[in-house]
């Protein structure tokens, strides 16, 4: 689904990212840990073209990102609230970013049914506005946004963050559902070991910009990724 | 909780949040740019100064002094008007003060003092003092001339305090504006002359210097209300703090879904201008200029190429405010814009059709023009069709490159901003402006001043036909600025 060739960032003088390769196959529950700076943010930008690589591409579905748009057509993303719209009630969000995948206004209450669990009463109905929710109600909307539409690849930055503890859980169900029962490749970040070892197949670890663990998710591997950041201090 | 240092630390923080602005980043140009807009207010202010005293003296042969204590109700109410779009509530920015070990008093003192020191009464010291100091030259007594110099001066900071107090409500705007214009109207028409009972009033303090004490009252009691308003609403959760919240509007806007695709985007749009104060002000900024060519219907204006340039701003008030704001309206959630499966295309074509409608609108609003002269008329009409044939496509050309995001939460006002003013989008300015001026000026060479109006006109229409063939242009330019616009939206106010 997503290769990523030679790819690299840089601000000046400084390297933020610099990956050889990295392949994320059709299908896989992809999840990205690394301390702050360690360039999950910046790898993500990179692949949905919000900025511009200093070398290399990637290419999601064959398409090289920063040449050609159609890859837009089954991506959705939620990085932060950079991707809510604040004078919007999340009804009519909810109906503008399906619109814009074509998917009718009926079509789109339908869709919406499996998720008032996970928003708990607090989000549709409400006749509030996106800027009025709290940061957590906020982070659900943009969550369940990426969801929606059904496009095979869902990228997530920081899901975990800012939601309560019930609600985490929530969420680690519904990712894990979503990635059974539809096949979508999920491309995860968090700071959470324990959520994205719960959730995600294969976990990458990022250290100041490079690659430093490439492992498929096993029982051992909390352990691992724990003993991997103590050596850190 | 006193401390030796603190006044110096408060402006220590106003001068670091002046120069560390994001996005002005220590440019020299836009420096001096400020810089020149304020030597042009000194220059037009001290030269108003100048001609409301000798002019009214020479060419109508009335005392200066009266004449202009009759007019100022006109500027007390224009003032409110103005305060409204450029005033920034003080309070917003002393978040990080209170959990500081200052006393909320200090902090509110601190915030009121601030609201004192902005453009709109320093400006007025450009016009009161040179015309103080021409009284004063012209034998008028001194304790008479520096009493009513202060009553003044304590009006304006009375209304200062009593805007900030009232927290810049839509409502006082349009109250102080229909009263404006319904004075101004009433007085044109010879029908009730409101300076003769604003004149005697302003005069008691020239006459009897001790009334002074009057509207000082009123300035220290108007300080005084907001003083202890501010203390009470010290909160991180009280409207004064936060950003208000918008009564809900919910409606469904089925009617524009003829529109198909960029349905989707005008349905937005009039969400973002219903329910921010920001993009609210963009409509009010229309409906003021409509009259603006009420202003060059005078005298000495009266020459047709003024008329052209005029027409222009008439109907394009609108256009222009918020036109040249795009995309920066959809700042926020830009990065969500460029990651779905949308084409620039149908995004600018919703902002195109807004600014057309708006142009649309005014050109038979502004038909009331007709009473002055045909030719305001004709400038009229043909400076319409130019701004939907051309400047309609210029302002969304010049907002690829302003890159200015616009926080709609806050309360920031749209001219507050200093960061508006960049080169590139002046530069752009020319075409909108002065080359119909200029247009219009080959037309009188050729034949005649109708013929000028009919080359504008034809203009427009061309550049309406070429609409698609624009777009694609900058479609293009607003690809290659994708990046950097971008990185200049995250970057938020700080």
């Amino acid at each position: 689904m997503i290769d990523i060739n030679l790819l690299s960032k840089k601000y000046g003088e400084q390297t933020v990212l610099d990956i050889d390769l990295l392949n994320i196959p059709s299908g896989q529950t992809f999840g990205l840990v690394g301390n702050n700076g360690a360039g999950k943010t910046t790898l993500f930008s990179l692949i949905l073209d919000l900025i511009e690589a200093t070398t290399g591409e990637v290419k999601n579905n064959e398409i090289v990102v920063s040449k050609d748009e159609s890859w837009k057509n089954h991506t959705a993303a939620f990085v932060d609230e950079q991707f809510l719209i604040g004078y919007l009630t999340p009804e009519e969000y909810f109906y503008f970013v399906g619109g814009l995948r074509n998917m009718k206004k009926d079509a789109i209450k339908t869709a919406l049914e499996p998720y008032k669990d996970f928003f708990h009463g607090e989000v549709l109905g409400q006749k509030k506005y996106i800027r009025d929710l709290s940061k957590g109600n906020q982070k659900k909307v943009g969550i369940v946004a990426t969801l929606l539409s059904n496009t095979p690849l869902v990228i997530l930055d920081e899901p975990f963050a800012n939601l309560d503890p019930t609600t985490q859980i929530r969420l680690k169900k519904l990712l894990n559902e979503e990635a059974s029962a539809t096949g979508k490749t999920f491309l995860i970040s968090s700071h959470d070991l324990q959520h994205i070892t719960d959730v995600c197949d294969r976990i990458v670890v990022l250290n100041k910009g490079k690659i430093v663990r490439d492992v498929v998710t096993s029982s051992k591997t909390l352990n691992e990724l724990e003993a991997f950041f103590q050596e850190q201090l | 909780m006193k401390h030796p240092n603190m006044y110096r630390k408060f402006i220590y923080l106003q001068w670091k949040s002046f120069f560390r602005a994001a996005g002005v980043t220590s440019k020299l140009a836009q420096k001096i740019l400020i810089a020149v807009v304020w030597a042009y207010f000194a220059f037009v202010f001290s030269g108003l100064a100048f001609i409301a005293f000798f002019g009214i003296q020479d060419e109508f042969g009335l005392d200066p002094l009266p004449t202009v204590s009759g007019l100022l109700i006109y500027a007390f109410v224009l003032w409110i008007v103005i305060r409204y779009f450029i005033q920034k509530m003080p309070m917003v920015h002393v978040q990080p003060l209170l959990t500081l070990p200052l006393s909320k008093k200090r902090i509110v003192h601190f915030g009121l003092t601030k609201s004192i020191i902005s453009f709109f009464n320093i400006v007025n010291l450009f016009f009161f003092v040179p015309f103080g100091l021409i009284l004063l030259k012209e034998d008028y007594s001194l304790w008479g001339v520096i009493s009513w110099s202060l009553s003044i001066g304590c009006v304006i900071l009375a209304t200062n305090f009593l805007n900030i107090l009232l927290n810049s409500q839509d409502r006082l705007l349009l109250i102080a504006a229909a009263i404006l214009v319904g004075l101004f109207g009433l007085q044109y028409y010879e029908l009730f002359d409101i300076t003769a009972f604003s004149e005697p009033i302003f005069m008691v303090p020239y006459h009897q210097p001790l009334w002074v004490l009057v509207p000082l009252t009123l300035m220290l009691l108007s300080y005084r209300k907001s003083f202890e308003h501010f203390l009470k609403k010290l909160y991180m959760d009280s409207d004064q703090m936060r950003p208000k919240k918008e009564a809900q509007r919910v409606t469904e806007l089925k009617w524009l879904d003829g529109f198909g695709r960029t349905s989707f985007f005008l349905k937005n749009d009039i969400r973002l201008i219903v329910r921010n104060k920001r993009a609210r002000m963009a409509v009010w900024m229309g409906v003021a200029f409509l009259f603006y060519g009420l202003i060059f219907m005078m005298d000495i204006y009266d020459s047709p190429v003024i008329k052209v340039f005029v027409g222009i701003f008439v109907t394009g008030g609108f256009l222009f405010s918020f036109g040249q704001s795009v995309p920066s309206w959809d700042s926020s959630y830009y990065a969500l814009m460029m990651t779905q499966n949308v084409q620039y295309k149908e995004y600018l074509k919703s902002k195109w059709w807004l600014v057309v409608v708006g142009t649309l609108v005014s050109i038979p609003l502004a038909s009331f023009y007709i009473i002055f002269s045909w030719e305001s008329y004709f400038a009229i009409i043909a400076g319409g069709i130019y701004n939907i044939g051309v400047n309609a496509h210029m302002v969304l050309l010049s907002g690829a490159y302003t890159r200015t995001p616009i926080d709609l939460n806050s309360m920031q006002r749209a001219f507050g901003d200093k960061k508006s003013f960049n080169i590139k989008t002046i530069l752009l300015g020319v075409p909108k402006v002065f080359l119909p001026m200029f247009i219009f000026y080959i037309g009188v060479l050729i034949h005649s001043k109708l013929m000028g109006f009919i080359l504008i006109g034809v203009v427009g229409i061309l550049g309406f036909a070429l609409r698609n063939f624009v777009f694609d242009w900058i479609e293009k330019v607003y690809q290659n600025e994708k990046y950097q616009t971008l990185a200049a939206y995250k970057q938020k106010n700080t």
